[in-house]
């Protein structure tokens, strides 16, 4: 079920807040109302745990993690580390990189199976994210774009990618990572999806500006609708999605 | 707040103190004083300059490896905070730096070892050759204006000591 929320009149949750199956990290300093839409859904479930990275409120794009684990930028002070690892279930292994690229959350994009990484990591890194997160790396650009984790997110259900990925690139894509994928928009037209919504596997958070068309194809490509009337999704997919090549 | 050290002499670098430079490539260099910037700056390498760490680790004159520099070390993967586990810690960080310290003095008691020798018998020959610059040639010859040569006799000492005892 996707909810649309804001952060500080921002409609760019995926920069303040990371969702995966395991946690919900949400960066501090937002009102009560930003936490209180995430307790509601998650709090039962899953651990929903508020912090900074580096004394920063952009967390979504610092840090990249699924289930398994949690990568941490070198910027991360020892307080936040060991905060995150007091606050988290101990399955989720969290680990601080040393990494030039500091802003892992735009160069790494995961599920709890594939992650496709930005074509400049380090080898070291890679197999560190190998290790931590137990994911199955492939070193990709999106749309020509080699910030794959701001252009694309996808679950463990589907994938939602840059508008102007063409279809072969989406095709060969979707073999790669096993899952359906869906060329898009989010927030009004924003290109940014990563930083637009953040997904798991079974809910989806957009910003406030998301129109309901994009909400629309969001709750089908992830799978959160749990019975749809096939046939409607199929009309507005045909009408929504122009191709790009 | 983290205790770095500074990239050039490796002393520790308080807060407030010292220069942090990030080069293009991200790799950052922090240094605690304007000294150590400043030959930084001239493109000096530390391990060639006298006063560093880093020197007197290349040349042996501080101890190089040791299993109390490995407690130091930056650790990238935290343990869930257990209060038994902090408490032993923190009485085993005073123990450490007391190890430690005790090390490096007895590496430097070696490295010091048999200089005494070496200063002792330096010290003679430059009473034998040097003693000119202290006193004049003719003032350690025997003065010729006494009358009687001087001779040097044996005094037994026991009846001493028998005045003592009584």
């Amino acid at each position: 079920m996707a909810t649309r929320i804001q952060f500080e009149n921002s409609c760019d949750v995926g920069v303040f807040s990371k969702l995966t199956n395991a946690y919900c990290l949400v960066a501090i300093g937002g009102s009560e109302s930003f936490y209180s839409a995430f307790e509601a859904e998650l709090a039962d479930v899953i651990p929903v745990v508020k912090t900074s990275i580096g004394g920063t409120r952009i967390i979504g794009r610092l840090c990249a993690g699924n289930k398994n684990g949690l990568l941490l930028p070198h910027t991360t002070t020892d307080q936040e580390l060991q905060h995150l690892r007091n606050s988290l279930p101990d399955q989720v292994v969290v680990q601080r990189i040393d990494e030039r690229l500091s802003a892992l959350g735009n160069c790494i994009a995961c599920n709890d199976h594939v992650a496709l990484t930005h074509t400049d990591l380090d080898k070291e890194t890679e197999e560190v994210i190998a290790d931590v997160l137990g994911v199955e790396i492939f070193r990709q650009t999106i749309a020509g774009n080699i910030l794959v984790g701001s252009n694309c997110t996808f679950s463990n259900r589907g994938g939602l990618v840059h508008p102007y990925t063409s279809i072969q690139e989406l095709d060969e894509l979707s073999t790669l990572l096993q899952v359906p994928l869906v060329a898009g928009t989010v927030n009004r037209g924003s290109e940014v999806i990563a930083a637009g919504m953040i997904v798991n596997d079974w809910t989806a958070f957009c910003g406030a500006d998301t129109t309901a068309t994009e909400l629309s194809v969001i709750e089908s490509v992830f799978k959160l609708r749990e019975a749809q009337p096939s046939a409607i999704v199929d009309e507005m997919r045909k009408s929504l999605i122009d191709t790009y090549v | 707040m983290r205790l770095e050290k500074c990239w050039f002499c490796s002393s520790t670098i308080y807060p407030g103190h010292g220069i942090q430079f990030v080069r293009n490539d991200a790799k950052i260099f922090r240094f605690c004083r304007s000294k150590c910037h400043k030959n930084f700056k001239m493109k000096r390498n530390p391990r060639k300059v006298k006063w560093t760490k880093a020197y007197r680790r290349l040349h042996g004159k501080d101890v190089t490896q040791d299993s109390t520099f490995k407690f130091e070390r930056k650790h990238n993967r935290p343990e869930r905070y257990d209060r038994n586990v902090t408490e032993n810690t923190l009485k085993a960080i005073k123990k450490i730096d007391k190890v430690r310290v005790a090390r490096e003095a007895r590496h430097h008691a070696m490295r010091m070892k048999g200089t005494k020798a070496i200063e002792q018998r330096e010290a003679v020959k430059e009473l034998e050759q040097s003693i000119h610059m202290i006193k004049a040639p003719k003032a350690l010859q025997p003065k010729p204006s006494l009358p009687l040569p001087k001779i040097k006799v044996k005094v037994s000492q026991p009846q001493a000591k028998d005045n003592m005892q009584k």
